[in-house]
């Protein structure tokens, strides 16, 4: 049977380096999915999932196992993340004071693909993509680690270090913002359910 | 027919991802035969849902191994030097820059070494202060010792800049090797998990091959 995360922190904390191996080949992807899906370009997603576990390996010594492991690493990249949002907005507000006096005009998204991501995907994954890139920070994150990263609403709390009456409010908040803008893309959601038969 | 206001979007939320327990499903489906926004709600979510499957993560974030050009051992080999060059840097404390329109590199950077360096400053400029005034009044000090006494101030100060070096190389020393350990086995579990992902190709290319071997055979045989 598979050592769980738990077994693995404690065996590198005990001094078995090559835990942390496993921690990272069983973490990685999800990672690097859950980066991809909050800031949005594959050129970053790399650095900062790699940067989550050279973070992840320095503090793992002092790692207090009271919180799971996954719901740590997830809060380590999602700090990265929000880190990398708000530099690139501060760049684009200064490219944006420039732009504005050519064109007057701001240029608005802060994340989102490059061309080539576009071109690659479907039409209704680069749809769904660019409505739940438009969405604000906050509801994003909560989106992905539900519907992506398949967290509990418990889980998604202690990584954002939330209550989970709150993540509930942001997670049905975002769903109904992303309901309205697929609806007026032309993605209609199915009829309601016919109420059941008495 | 139930009122808007026991509606309770947390307990949909519940039923929609399956966190439910048997109670709130109850309760939630027994609304919902009477309030008809709040099952129109609960189909719409159901959508949503299904529209966010659609999306997937692009084909350059899966684990792939490349072809690797021949200059890529050589851009490595430089890359390494330079990477040595500028740890040996760092380790020594030297910021590299660009002031006033000049390339301009200066030795020391960081606060604590700073520090560090104006302490030995100060305490070397004191000991050169004593020792101009022992050679200026000689008559205080015993006579035939001097060059001793001074050799022995110089040695001493020399040992002492040398452990302070050493223990501040040392300290980064033990920083550069957690960064370069931590850094090494994320590679060496990216090279693992590329290698898997290329197993596991092979592995169905060479299923797809004996299948296609099976039919040709089995052809071959009919006639």
């Amino acid at each position: 049977m598979a050592p769980t995360d738990e077994q693995l922190v404690e065996a590198f904390q005990a001094g078995d380096v090559s835990a942390f191996d496993l921690l990272v080949s069983r973490w990685d992807r999800k990672i690097q999915g859950a980066v991809y899906r909050v800031v949005g370009q594959t050129e970053d997603v790399r650095d900062i999932a790699q940067e989550a576990f050279l973070k992840a390996y320095r503090a793992l010594p002092l790692f207090k196992r009271e919180a799971k492991f996954s719901s740590w690493l997830y809060q380590i990249a999602l700090n990265l993340c929000r880190d990398r949002l708000r530099r690139r907005r501060r760049s684009l507000a200064e490219v944006s004071l420039d732009l504005l006096s050519e064109s007057g005009e701001l240029p608005l998204a802060t994340s989102g693909p490059s061309a080539v991501e576009l071109a690659e995907a479907s039409e209704l994954a680069r749809t769904v993509g660019s409505a739940v890139w438009a969405l604000p920070e906050e509801q994003r994150e909560v989106i992905v680690l539900k519907e992506y990263q398949g967290l509990t609403f418990q889980e998604i709390a202690e990584v954002l270090g939330l209550p989970v009456s709150t993540v509930k409010t942001r997670l049905y908040r975002g769903l109904g913002v992303l309901r309205e803008c697929l609806e007026q893309k032309g993605i209609r959601n199915p009829a309601p359910v016919p109420a059941p038969a008495p | 027919m139930e009122s808007k206001k026991d509606c309770d979007p947390g307990a949909m939320l519940d039923v929609l991802y399956g966190e439910a327990d048997a109670l709130t499903e109850r309760n939630l489906r027994s609304h919902q035969e009477g309030c008809a926004s709040c099952r129109a709600e609960f189909a719409a979510l159901r959508g949503v849902r299904r529209s966010l499957g659609a999306w997937t993560l692009p084909a350059r974030l899966q684990p792939r191994l490349e072809r690797r050009p021949a200059w890529r051992p050589l851009l490595a080999a430089a890359a390494g030097l330079l990477l040595a060059l500028g740890a040996s840097l760092g380790l020594s404390g030297s910021e590299l820059g660009f002031r006033n329109g000049t390339l301009a590199f200066r030795l020391g950077r960081g606060q604590d070494l700073e520090r560090l360096l104006a302490a030995q400053e100060d305490r070397h400029r004191r000991e050169m202060e004593e020792l101009r005034a022992a050679l200026l009044h000689p008559a205080a000090q015993p006579v035939g010792s001097d060059r001793e006494e001074v050799l022995r101030a110089v040695r001493r100060l020399v040992d002492d800049s040398q452990r302070r070096q050493s223990r501040v190389l040392e300290t980064r020393l033990a920083d550069f090797q957690q960064q370069a350990e931590a850094q090494r086995r994320y590679d060496l579990a990216q090279v693992g998990a590329s290698l898997s992902y290329l197993e596991g190709k092979t592995g169905l290319e060479m299923a797809k091959t004996t299948e296609l071997m099976g039919h040709v055979i089995q052809a071959s045989q009919k006639r």
